[in-house]
């Protein structure tokens, strides 16, 4: 072996953990869902495609609650609630992840993707 | 002093060093040519031996002349090969660049550290960066080509390497053979 130095082997490790870190960027399993399932109660009113953006309109028992579609996620924009809770949720977009507006009964959950969790406990 | 600092880039004289790229860029293609005869096991996958000859450039006079030998390789090769134009073209184009790229930067910041080893590895994965990066944002936008990255990535890094130390020996070999090229 000829001419190996420093900057080589540190090159070399660099690398070997940038390509083991793109197995795991590239290969690990998607976690972002691609549709939203709405429901008012107990009936699922709407499975809504996260690939298109939109506002959608759900009328649940209080009034009618806004949703927003952007970019592959989704949040509660507007509900006749007191607390709001739904709205400060923000947006979600991950596999399992739920917003709820439950005086209005509208519950939006992510669907599509690998499961990150199976519960998880607050 | 514009004369002496014009001496201090350039270690030949302008015909001497246009016929050194020229030939240096004459056996980088012949190479660039011979290897694109062999069938490849996987598309995308190449040795890139004719790196070794950017790389030996590049260590020996330095990044302008290991410039112009890649580009020449890449344009001469194309029109020789027949893919002049073409997406194949493109993302040899692109690879080169990102190629070229690196080596000047890794070898400008780690003059005296890195070796020929260092320099092709960086530049093997530059090289197949960038020409991800192009065919996935002009021709494939979807993300199963992304999927393909790890592997063309490990690919890079063995090939790289291999070249590395084929490039390690024949700057040896030069240097050995008391060429007065080299500083």
């Amino acid at each position: 072996m000829t001419g190996l130095r420093a900057g080589d082997v540190l090159i070399l490790a660099a690398a070997a953990v940038l390509v083991g870190a793109s197995y795991a960027a590239f290969w690990s399993p998607r976690t972002e869902g691609d549709k939203a399932i709405i429901s008012v109660g107990h009936d699922i009113v709407a499975h809504a495609s996260l690939l298109e953006d939109r506002t959608v309109p759900v009328d649940g028992r209080l009034g009618r609650s806004l949703l927003k579609i952007e970019g592959g996620r989704i949040r509660f924009i507007e509900s006749p609630c007191p607390g709001r809770y739904c709205v400060h949720t923000g947006w979600i977009s991950r596999t399992g992840q739920v917003a709820a507006c439950l005086p209005n009964g509208v519950v939006v959950e992510v669907e599509g993707g690998a499961r990150e969790f199976d519960a998880i406990n607050l | 002093m514009a004369i002496s600092q014009r001496e201090s880039v350039s270690i030949f004289p302008a015909e001497r060093e246009d016929q050194l790229v020229a030939g240096l860029a004459a056996l980088a293609i012949a190479i660039h040519i011979l290897e694109a005869a062999f069938p490849s096991p996987l598309p995308g996958i190449k040795p890139g031996l004719a790196n070794v000859v950017t790389v030996v450039v590049y260590l020996r006079y330095g990044f302008r002349v290991a410039a112009w030998v890649a580009l020449l390789r890449v344009l001469v090769g194309s029109l020789l090969i027949g893919t002049f134009l073409s997406p194949t073209f493109l993302l040899s184009a692109t690879g080169a660049v990102a190629a070229i790229g690196v080596l000047g930067v890794v070898g400008s910041v780690g003059r005296n550290t890195v070796g020929a080893l260092g320099l092709s590895v960086a530049a093997a994965l530059a090289h197949m960066s960038g020409q991800i990066w192009v065919a996935y944002s002009l021709f494939i936008p979807h993300p199963a080509l992304l999927s393909l990255a790890p592997i063309l990535l490990s690919a890079a890094l063995v090939f790289g390497s291999v070249s590395g130390l084929i490039a390690a020996n024949v700057d040896e070999l030069l240097r050995g053979s008391g060429d007065q090229a080299h500083e």
